[in-house]
C-alpha cells in the first residue's frame, strides 16, 4: 500500500472510533446563543418627569420568554418595535438606568415630540403592565477607560440628559471609575428630567458633578444662559475627554468653545441625537421596493426619509439608530436620486449604490432593493 | 423555483463557488446571514476609521509575471485584486531578550538567519527546494493523480512528519527554525504538532509567490465579486439566516429566519460542518458526527483595533508587524497562552505599506491575542465589557513595553473583538480563529486526500473549514475546487 493511501486509511480508522454523537454546544457556542436579539418586555413603571416627558421601567416579561434582560454599557441605546395602524416603526432611545440594574430592569426617557408617532402613543396610550418589543442594547456612545481620560466633561441639551444619566449611575455604582461633570441646558426649571436624582447624585457620589443651566429663566441654584466658554472653564483639567449629546445647535456652539480649549478632535464624542433636513419643495414621489420574493409599490416625500415612506408601508424595513451611524438599514438604491443627510456610509457601499434609508430623503422617484 | 445549488453564506469559498457555478450557467442562490458578503473578510467603520477584519497577508497571488494561484483563480472569471507586494518587515522579540528585525525578500531573511547561527544555510536551501516539490506534489494530488515517489522522494519522505521533527532532520539548527518559523502564532499551531506539509506549502507561497495586501479595503473586493456573480445571473440574499435543511424526493428544503422557503438540488455550505449538522439538517446522517466529533478547534482570541489620531511615522510605527513571544520555541510558548493575561501577541500596522488605510495623519493598530485551551471561557453576559477591556487594556501596555511605543495616549477610536464576535458575524466553530485544528491526521495533506471518500451526496463544504484550511486564497481555492469537482463528475480532471 502506497503512503498516501497509509495516511487516508489512519485518518479513517481515528475517525470511526469517535461517538457518532451530535456535538453538544461549546460554552461560547451556548453564550452566543443565548444572547437576545429581541426582548419581550413589560412596563413596570410610568414616572411623569415634566409636563411632556415620561420615564418607562422595563422589565423582563415572562410571559414572552424573557426571563433576564441583557447587560448594557452605560450610554448605549435600545431600539423600540411597534405596530402603529398598519405601519411597523422603530425608534431608538438611550438607556437612562444603571447599568447595575440591567438584568432585570431597563428605564427609557421619552419627550413628546410635536406630530410624533410614537413618543405621543407612549405618552398618551401606553400604561403599567403593557408589553413592549425592543432590541438588545447596542451603540458605542459612552466612557471607554482604554480611550477616555479620567476627566469627563458631558454636555446635555433637553432630553439629551439620558444616556449621561446612565454614565452618572455607572460612577455611582462602582461600574466605572472617572470624574464627571454634566452641563445640562434646559428652557426652564420645570423642564429639568430626572431633577431629584440630579440632586441626590450631587450630594451623594464625590465624582458626579451635575449642574443644571436654564436658557429662558433665571433661578436660584441654577446657572443662566445657553451654554458658554465660562461655564466651561472651571471643570478643564490638562487632559479631558469630552460627551455631547442633545440638539445640533449645542454641538455647533460647543466645537467652538472647545477649539478655544485646544481639545483634539479623538476626545470629543457626539451622539447622532436626530437629523435635521428641509428641502426646498415638498413634493410625493413613487418609490418601488424590490423585496427578497416581492415588490411594493407606495409613495414618498422629499420632507421624509425613506425609511419612515416604507415603514408607513408596513414594510419591515430594519433600523436601529435612525441616525445614519449603525448601518442596519442598509439597501441598495436601484434607480433614483436621493439625498443623504449625515450618513456613515463605506466608501466601497457608497460605490456600489448601497444607502442608509434612515437619513435618506428622495429627490426623484425611487427604486430599492431591501433583502428583507 | 428549484436551484441546482444553494450555498449557504457569502465568504471568500462561497462567492467563489457562486462564481464557478453560474460560469456553468448552473441556477445558484448565495443565501447570506449578514446584509453585507465577505464573511471573515469584511470591514466595520467606526468614526473615520474603517478597519478590515482580514486580508493583511494574502499569499499566493504572485505578482504580474508569477501569477499565484490565487490570481489564475480569479483570472477565470476576468477579476484581478488591486496589489501591492510587500516585503518582509517585521519585529520580533521574545520574554528571554531573544530579538530581531525581519527585513527584504526571503534571501534577505535566509541570509540573515546565518549570520544568527553559522551553519544554517545548507539546510535552509535544502528545505526550499523541498517546498517547491512539495508544492508542485500537491497539485497532482488536487487533480487527482498520485505524485510519483520516485520523482517526488522528499514529499513522501516528509508527507507525515512534522515541522519541528522535518527542519531537525534537514539539519537546521534549533535557533534557526525558530527564527524561520517565526510566524507560526499565524498557523494556529506549534511547530511538533504542525504536519511539514502544511508548513512548506506556506513557505513556498511566501517565497515564490510574495506577500501582497489589497490597495483597498476588502470590502470593494467582495463586492466586486458578487456583482460579477450578479451579472453571471446568480442571486444572493443578505439577511438570510438558514435556520433548518431537511430533504424531500431528493430536493433539499431549506429555510430561513424570515419564513421564506428555498428548494434546490445540491448545497454548498460555506458554514461550518458542524454546525450545519448541528444546528441546521434535521434529517439522520450516517458517521457524519464522528470526525466532527474527532476533531480539535484551533485557538480563539481577542483582537483589538485601534485607530489612532497620529501618522505612523510620528508614532514611531516602522514594522509592518510586531510580535511579541513568551518564547520563541512554539512548543514551550503554547504552554504559556491559556491564561487571560499572557504575553504572546501580534501586532499589524497596515498603514507602513497602505498610505489608505485611514485617513491622512491616522494610523491603524490592529493587535491580536490567541488563546490555546478555554482560558476566554471566563466571558460571560456580565462581565463581558469588563473583561475584554482588562484583557485589550494589558495588552495595550505590554506592546507599547515591549516595544518602546506610546499608541494609548492617541487612541481615538477602540472596537475589541472576541470569539463571540467572529462567532456572530463569520460563524467560526467556537469563535476559533483558524476553523479546526490542523492537528495530526486533520492537516491540509490529510484533508485534501480523504475528500472523496468524506463526500456526502448532495452536500459539500467550502470556505476556510473546508479542504485547504483558512486564509483568503485558500477560502476562495476551496469554492472552486469543490465546485469543479462537482461540475465534472464523472470526469477525472478539469481543464
Amino acid at each position: 500500500m502506497n503512503k498516501i493511501e497509509a495516511l487516508k486509511n489512519e485518518r479513517q480508522n481515528i475517525i470511526k472510533e469517535y461517538s457518532n454523537k451530535k456535538i453538544p454546544d461549546t460554552y461560547l457556542d451556548k453564550l452566543s446563543k443565548s444572547i437576545n436579539n429581541i426582548q419581550y418586555v413589560k412596563i413596570k413603571e410610568i414616572i411623569e418627569e415634566t409636563k411632556d416627558t415620561k420615564s418607562f421601567i422595563l422589565t423582563p416579561d415572562e410571559e414572552k420568554s424573557t426571563y433576564k434582560l441583557e447587560p448594557f454599557k452605560a450610554g448605549q441605546y435600545i431600539s423600540l418595535k411597534m405596530f402603529i395602524d398598519d405601519a411597523y416603526v422603530t425608534r431608538a432611545y438611550s438607556l437612562s438606568s444603571s447599568p447595575k440594574k440591567s438584568l432585570n430592569e431597563y428605564r427609557i426617557t421619552i419627550k413628546r415630540v410635536e406630530n410624533g408617532l410614537v413618543s405621543n402613543i407612549m405618552l398618551d396610550e401606553v400604561k403599567v403592565g403593557d408589553g413592549l418589543t425592543i432590541s438588545k442594547p447596542i451603540g458605542g456612545f459612552g466612557y471607554n477607560k482604554i480611550r477616555d481620560e479620567k476627566n469627563v466633561i458631558a454636555i446635555a441639551g433637553g432630553s439629551g440628559i439620558t444616556p449621561f444619566m446612565s454614565m452618572a449611575y455607572a460612577i455611582y455604582d462602582g461600574i466605572d471609575d472617572y470624574n464627571l461633570t454634566i452641563i445640562y441646558s434646559v428652557r426652564t426649571e420645570a423642564d429639568i428630567i430626572f431633577k431629584k436624582e440630579i440632586e441626590t447624585l450631587n450630594k451623594k457620589c464625590k465624582k458626579v458633578n451635575i449642574l443644571v443651566t436654564l436658557t429662558r429663566e433665571e433661578k436660584e441654584g441654577y446657572l443662566t444662559g445657553h451654554i458658554t466658554k465660562s461655564m466651561i472653564e472651571p471643570y478643564i483639567k490638562e487632559f479631558n475627554t469630552i460627551f455631547m449629546c442633545g440638539p445640533k445647535e449645542i454641538y455647533k456652539t460647543m466645537n467652538e468653545i472647545l477649539a478655544e480649549f485646544n481639545i483634539p478632535k479623538k476626545s470629543v464624542h457626539f451622539e447622532n441625537f436626530s437629523i435635521e433636513y428641509t428641502p426646498n419643495m415638498i413634493e410625493t414621489y413613487d418609490l418601488k421596493v424590490i423585496l427578497k420574493n416581492d415588490f411594493i409599490i407606495t409613495k414618498c416625500k422629499s420632507d421624509e426619509t425613506l425609511l419612515v415612506s416604507m415603514e408607513k408601508a408596513g414594510i419591515k424595513a430594519p433600523s436601529m439608530c435612525r441616525v445614519g451611524t449603525c448601518g442596519y438599514c442598509r439597501s441598495i438604491l436601484l434607480d433614483g436620486k436621493i439625498k443623504m443627510v449625515g450618513s456613515s456610509l463605506k466608501k466601497a457601499e457608497a460605490e456600489n449604490d448601497y444607502f442608509h434609508p434612515c437619513v435618506a430623503y428622495p429627490e426623484s422617484d425611487i427604486v430599492i432593493r431591501l433583502d428583507i | 423555483m428549484i436551484y441546482d445549488y444553494l450555498i449557504i453564506g457569502a465568504g471568500l469559498g462561497g462567492l467563489s463557488a457562486g462564481l464557478n457555478l453560474v460560469s456553468k450557467n448552473k441556477k445558484t442562490v448565495i443565501l447570506e446571514k449578514n446584509s453585507l458578503p465577505g464573511g471573515m473578510t469584511t470591514t466595520f467603520k467606526r468614526g473615520r476609521f474603517e478597519f478590515d477584519t482580514s486580508l493583511y497577508d494574502i499569499y499566493d497571488y504572485g505578482t504580474k509575471d508569477n501569477i499565484g494561484t490565487f490570481q489564475k483563480l480569479l483570472k477565470r472569471f476576468d477579476l484581478n485584486l488591486d496589489t501591492t507586494v510587500i516585503p518582509f518587515n517585521a519585529l520580533v522579540l521574545d520574554n528571554e531578550n531573544f530579538n530581531f528585525e525581519v527585513k527584504g525578500n526571503f534571501e534577505d531573511f535566509i541570509f540573515n538567519i546565518e549570520n544568527v547561527k553559522k551553519g544554517s544555510l545548507p539546510g535552509l536551501k535544502e528545505f526550499i527546494k523541498i517546498t517547491k516539490e512539495v508544492h508542485e506534489a500537491l497539485r497532482i494530488i488536487e487533480n487527482n493523480q498520485e505524485p510519483n515517489e520516485e520523482e517526488y522522494p522528499n514529499f513522501y519522505k516528509y508527507l507525515d512528519k512534522t515541522t519541528l521533527d522535518t527542519l531537525k532532520d534537514l539539519k537546521i539548527p534549533l535557533v534557526s527554525i525558530y527564527i524561520l518559523s517565526y510566524t507560526w502564532v499565524d498557523l494556529g499551531i506549534n511547530l511538533s504538532k504542525l504536519n511539514f506539509i502544511d508548513f512548506a506549502e506556506y513557505i513556498y507561497k511566501l517565497i515564490f509567490k510574495k506577500d501582497v495586501i489589497l490597495n483597498t479595503k476588502s470590502l470593494s473586493f467582495t463586492l466586486k465579486l458578487v456583482k460579477k456573480y450578479q451579472s453571471g445571473g446568480g442571486k444572493i440574499y443578505y439577511n438570510s439566516e438558514v435556520v433548518n435543511v431537511t430533504k424531500k424526493d431528493n430536493l433539499f428544503l431549506v429555510k430561513t429566519k424570515d419564513n421564506l422557503e428555498y428548494k434546490a438540488k445540491n448545497i454548498i455550505g460555506d458554514i461550518f460542518k458542524r454546525y450545519f449538522f448541528k444546528d441546521l439538517y434535521t434529517l439522520e446522517m450516517k458517521d457524519v458526527n464522528k470526525l466532527e466529533n474527532a476533531r480539535s478547534l484551533s485557538p480563539n482570541g481577542i483582537i483589538v483595533f485601534l485607530g489612532l489620531n497620529k501618522s505612523c511615522e510620528e508614532l514611531g510605527l516602522k514594522n509592518y508587524k510586531y510580535y511579541h513571544y513568551n518564547t520563541l520555541n512554539s512548543d514551550a510558548c503554547i504552554k504559556t497562552m491559556n491564561d487571560l493575561y499572557h504575553d504572546t501577541y501580534e501586532v499589524v500596522v497596515p498603514n507602513v505599506y497602505n498610505k489608505e488605510a485611514s485617513p491622512k495623519n491616522t494610523t491603524i493598530v490592529i493587535l491580536k491575542k490567541t488563546y490555546y485551551g478555554d482560558a476566554l471561557n471566563a466571558l460571560d453576559k456580565t462581565n463581558y465589557e469588563t473583561l475584554k477591556t482588562d484583557i485589550a487594556q494589558d495588552l495595550i501596555t505590554k506592546f507599547e513595553n515591549h516595544f518602546n511605543i506610546d499608541i494609548e495616549e492617541y487612541i481615538e477610536e477602540i472596537e475589541i473583538a472576541t470569539p463571540l464576535t467572529i462567532l456572530k458575524y463569520s460563524g467560526s466553530v467556537n469563535g476559533s480563529l483558524y476553523g479546526y485544528s490542523k492537528k495530526g491526521y486533520d492537516a491540509s495533506i490529510h484533508r485534501l486526500i480523504s475528500y472523496e471518500s468524506e463526500q456526502i451526496e448532495g452536500i459539500s463544504f467550502v470556505g476556510s473549514s473546508s479542504v485547504f484550511g483558512s486564509n483568503a486564497d485558500n477560502s476562495f481555492h476551496s469554492g472552486i475546487y469543490v465546485t469543479d469537482k462537482l461540475l465534472n463528475k464523472g470526469g477525472s480532471k478539469n481543464e
